[in-house]
């Protein structure tokens, strides 16, 4: 890259003051004025929905002209509001304050990740300079993972989990209240750098430099949200100090939080519920809450040494005294339970809402819970794998990677039991269900990178790389987020009275899904072919990859603010929620007690109702369970032999049909005929093709239809010859690999095209002539 | 109302949302691009001047071959860059003006200040934003165009509506 020295010398004045360089850092666009300016964009807009919607759902009297009576009155309402939210302690109140905050935090955080994604458009450097782009990933990564994820968490914990317990509020409200209201000045004492650099740069059009120097030392904290000695020791930054304060209030937030749902999970719960019945979700807030209280007091701690070490000269992390790696050993301790103290809210709210929505009760219930358990033991053996590139000794590191790999055990117990549970359910597919079932699968991937990560050759090689990022923000943009969103439809008419938008919220949440994956699949990708992370700049044959992964990027971003639109708009204009149980869970016996308090205050306010539904049956029930599509009447011995017989006829017809396709490729030369000699030396004779294509007229004719009868209900499709074509297609990829022998270009096309098309006659031929066959097996028995 | 519409009320939202995406990439740097001569000043690079503790620290034990400069024998905005960057809470500041010494700086260069050294070097080109002429108009269109499609729900039951509203005319 050339770059030519300046011309001019006057090129300040394209600044937006003369010390542009000191005030907003020497930017090559302006990240506080961006910033700021996006984010008031945003504020505007949000307010403005609130304010619109609002008033397009209240009646108007007259003309639609506000009277003064009407001001007067609107002005006492928000004195007398806004006296309730400050000093509220009921444990609704302070949820949805927590979620609300929560979210300013994401969209804050999200702005940041905006940005950076911006900047990787194009390979060099040239929309934020390199120090810029260090800020941007420091700030994204503090503000989503400190002041995001936990307050939602603890939100929706402080809004339901009374509820779901039977309690009357949290153990200690007024404490509950303290915590809640630490957490905003710790978010700005965090983020104070942006806040200054703003009144910097207006306070600069006014006044001279002299006077404003607080305004101009102070910039966002730029040291990776690590915060790793000995960079965060001798950066002169003073923003670095007032993150450090303010990360350490969100640190006594967090743990007052935290005793207050063990206090109130052990001494709150109503009569009946013991901890053999206890929800999940309150298990698993109860279990993170532990966690956090081993895990905050230490980070706490690490931040009063680094706090001294920059200010009283004390040596805790420096070379002499403790040594850089004593930070990471202590942020670290902190850092990986920190890890499952995000994780864990959302797995207990997946085994909550999961079940609702596939009409099966949990699968393994006590394993559910043993693994949170056995997760948040574990949790705390771990850290050390994030310093395998550091200079701890190889058998301590070696201990740390068993214990990594073992963790994954208890993840995919979880994972099973989830699965288990959707395995014959009756799905229906909702917003909810849809965010559950992308949060497994984007949780499977991330999870599964991640113990290669827990392999110490591997983590060297890959350490430094993309692949990082792309593993673990499959579990923080996967699961994590898709969960809160799920929880927030799921219990919006419990929270408001109305539905949301069905559609839409459907719509998002596929978008979420989609731009997760394609974002951080692609980080993946590039992680493994090694490029770099936390570098502004990268190689240029990565800059395709990256743009995708930028638009994944947006698409999350515009999911995020279609979820904002729907629960903002809905809470005025959302259909009026008119049944006690919104989601028939009373047909399945799922109707826990959140939608019980739900049904009682509906019953007292509305004087509703109770709903019935119209029948009821156990969340599994094996009577109920689909007949499928084979039907028919006998004992199983003839069912089974009569269902065979057919499926015999019919594969033998299909089996022929196929045989045109398959002889039409040989015929024109894309498939050798010997490789059916392979499938008679499978089973021991000689390589003779003949063999072969008997073996293969059996197995078509026996075999498949069989495996088909087995598997078919289990398969995608509303009738019987879709699921036989979705047979059809994936046998017809196992075909493909196994017969595959050679072909190249053209030939490959010609190959593939007459595999899958003769399998689909195959699907069509075994299906079609068995619904006839079985059509007229039944009007025989009629008759 | 007869069944809905996948099509229209997720595959061609979910198309325009595709476009938004793509033509944000498109658009917001393609409209910086255009003018970012006006806001900012690319092209000039930032240097980072280590304090003269740390430079003592750095070449303790090796003395590599780098430049060497007297402070007065830079230009004016090296000077004055040097200057800032010696107060800025990182260390960095942007050179605004004459830089005769970049290849010197861009390969670590020690400037002697005040009786002390202090090891100086570039730590980013900041290079002008190059993009295609028909980038910008063409990611506005492409977010336009998105936009009106991920209206589309609401314009399909509206037409829907129509539809049967006409019917019994």
């Amino acid at each position: 890259m050339s770059v030519a020295p300046s011309e001019t010398d006057n090129e300040s004045t394209n600044c937006l003051t003369d010390n542009c360089a000191i005030v907003g850092g020497p930017t090559m666009m302006n990240r506080a004025v961006v910033e700021g300016s996006a984010l008031a964009l945003l504020a505007v807009f949000v307010l403005g929905l609130w304010f619109r919607a609002r008033h397009q759902a209240r009646p108007t009297s007259d003309g639609g002209y506000l009277t003064r009576d009407e001001i007067g009155f609107e002005i006492d309402r928000l004195q007398s509001q806004v006296y309730r939210w400050l000093t509220t302690t009921n444990h609704r109140d302070i949820g949805l304050l927590y979620i609300a905050f929560g979210t300013v935090a994401a969209l804050w955080g999200g702005m940041d990740a905006m940005m950076l994604r911006t900047e990787l458009l194009t390979p060099p450097a040239d929309i934020w300079t390199p120090e810029t782009y260090n800020a941007l990933f420091t700030t994204h990564g503090l503000t989503m993972l400190i002041f995001f994820v936990l307050p939602v968490f603890f939100g929706i914990g402080n809004y339901f989990l009374p509820l779901l317990i039977g309690a009357d509020d949290m153990a200690f409200p007024r404490v509950n209240a303290i915590g809640f209201w630490l957490l905003p000045p710790a978010l700005l004492m965090a983020r104070f750098g942006l806040l200054v650099q703003v009144g910097g740069q207006v306070l600069s059009l006014f006044l001279p430099e002299d006077t404003i120097t607080f305004f101009l030392s102070i910039r966002e904290v730029s040291i990776g949200w690590t915060l790793y000695a000995p960079l965060s020791v001798v950066q002169p930054n003073p923003q670095i100090d007032l993150l450090l304060l303010g990360l350490h209030l969100s640190g006594v937030a967090t743990t007052v939080g935290a005793i207050n749902f063990i206090a109130t999970v052990v001494y709150e719960r109503a009569d009946g519920v013991d901890w053999s019945n206890l929800d999940i979700f309150s298990w698993n807030m109860m279990v993170t809450s532990g966690l956090a209280l081993f895990a905050f007091p230490l980070l706490g701690s690490a931040l009063v040494m680094l706090l001294l070490d920059r200010n009283l000269g004390t040596t805790f992390f420096a070379t002499e005294g403790g040594g850089a790696i004593l930070w990471q050993h202590l942020f670290w301790f902190w850092g990986h339970p920190e890890v499952y103290i995000l994780f864990l809210p959302a797995t207990g709210l997946m085994s909550l809402i999961l079940p609702k929505f596939v009409g099966r009760k949990l699968f393994g219930y006590q394993f559910i819970v043993y693994s949170t358990l056995g997760l948040g033991v574990l949790s705390f053996g771990v850290w050390a794998h994030h310093m395998f590139t550091s200079g701890v000794d190889p058998r301590i590191k070696a201990s740390f990677m068993a214990i990594s790999i073992a963790i994954a055990v208890p993840s995919a117990i979880k994972v099973f039991n989830w699965i288990t549970t959707m395995w014959d359910g009756e799905i229906k597919l909702s917003a909810p269900f849809l965010l559950c079932a992308g949060g497994i699968g984007t949780f499977i991937i991330g999870g599964v990178t991640g113990v290669f990560l827990a392999v110490i050759p591997i983590d060297i090689l890959y350490h430094g790389t993309y692949y990082v990022v792309g593993h673990f923000h499959l579990i923080v943009v996967g699961i994590i987020p898709m969960l809160m969103i799920a929880a927030s439809y799921y219990w919006y008419p419990i929270m408001t009275g109305r539905w949301y938008d069905k559609r839409l919220a459907k719509f998002q949440a596929g978008l979420l899904i989609f731009g997760a994956f394609v974002t951080f699949m692609i980080l993946l990708v590039i992680g493994g072919l090694g490029l770099p992370r936390r570098q502004a700049i990268y190689p240029p044959e990565y800059q395709l990859a990256q743009q995708i992964a930028t638009v994944g990027a947006y698409i999350i971003g515009l999911s995020a603010l279609l979820w904002l639109y729907n629960m903002l708009v809905s809470y005025w204009q959302g259909a009026i929620v008119k049944t006690t149980d919104p989601w028939n869970l009373k047909a399945t016996n799922q109707f826990t007690r959140e939608w019980q308090w739900f049904e009682d205050r509906m019953v007292e306010k509305y004087d509703m109702e109770p709903a019935t539904p119209d029948s009821t049956r156990r969340s599994y029930a094996p009577e109920l369970q689909p007949m499928g599509l084979l039907g028919g009447v006998g004992t199983v011995a003839e069912q089974v032999y009569q269902n065979a017989s057919l499926a015999a006829i019919s594969g033998f017809i299909g089996t022929f049909l196929m045989s045109g396709g398959i002889g039409t490729a040989i015929v024109i030369g894309v498939l050798d005929p010997a490789s059916f000699g392979e499938i008679a030396e499978l089973i021991g004779f000689q390589q003779n093709p003949y063999i072969g294509a008997g073996l293969f007229l059996v197995a078509g004719t026996v075999t498949w239809p069989l495996l088909f009868l087995a598997f078919q209900e289990y398969l995608p499709g509303r009738r019987m010859f879709e699921t036989g074509l979705t047979f059809a297609t994936l046998i017809a990829t196992g075909f493909s690999v196994a017969f595959y022998s050679g072909q190249q270009g053209l030939a490959l096309v010609g190959y593939l095209t007459f595999v899958f098309v003769a399998h689909w006659a195959y699907g069509l031929g075994l299906t079609v002539p068995f619904q006839y066959l079985q059509s007229r097996r039944k009007r025989a028995m009629e008759e | 109302m007869a069944e809905e519409s996948i099509l229209f009320t997720y595959v061609i939202p979910f198309v325009g949302v595709l476009l938004v995406a793509v033509g944000i990439g498109g658009a917001v740097p393609g409209g910086y691009a255009i003018i970012q001569e006006d806001i900012t000043t690319c092209d000039q690079p930032t240097i980072a001047v280590e304090g003269a503790e740390e430079t003592q620290q750095r070449f303790n034990t090796t003395s590599p071959d780098l430049a060497r400069f007297d402070y007065a024998e830079l230009s004016d905005a090296e000077q004055r860059t040097f200057e800032e960057a010696l107060t800025d809470p990182v260390g960095e500041a942007r050179i605004n003006g004459s830089f005769p010494n970049a290849p010197a700086f861009r390969n670590g260069s020690l400037v002697s200040y005040e009786g002390d050294e202090h090891y100086v070097t570039v730590v980013s080109e900041n290079p002008c934003y190059v993009t295609p002429a028909l980038q910008f108009p063409l990611g506005v269109f492409a977010i336009v165009f998105g936009a009106v499609g991920i209206a589309t729900p609401p314009i399909y039951r509206k037409l829907i509506e129509l539809e049967e509203r006409a019917s019994f005319t």
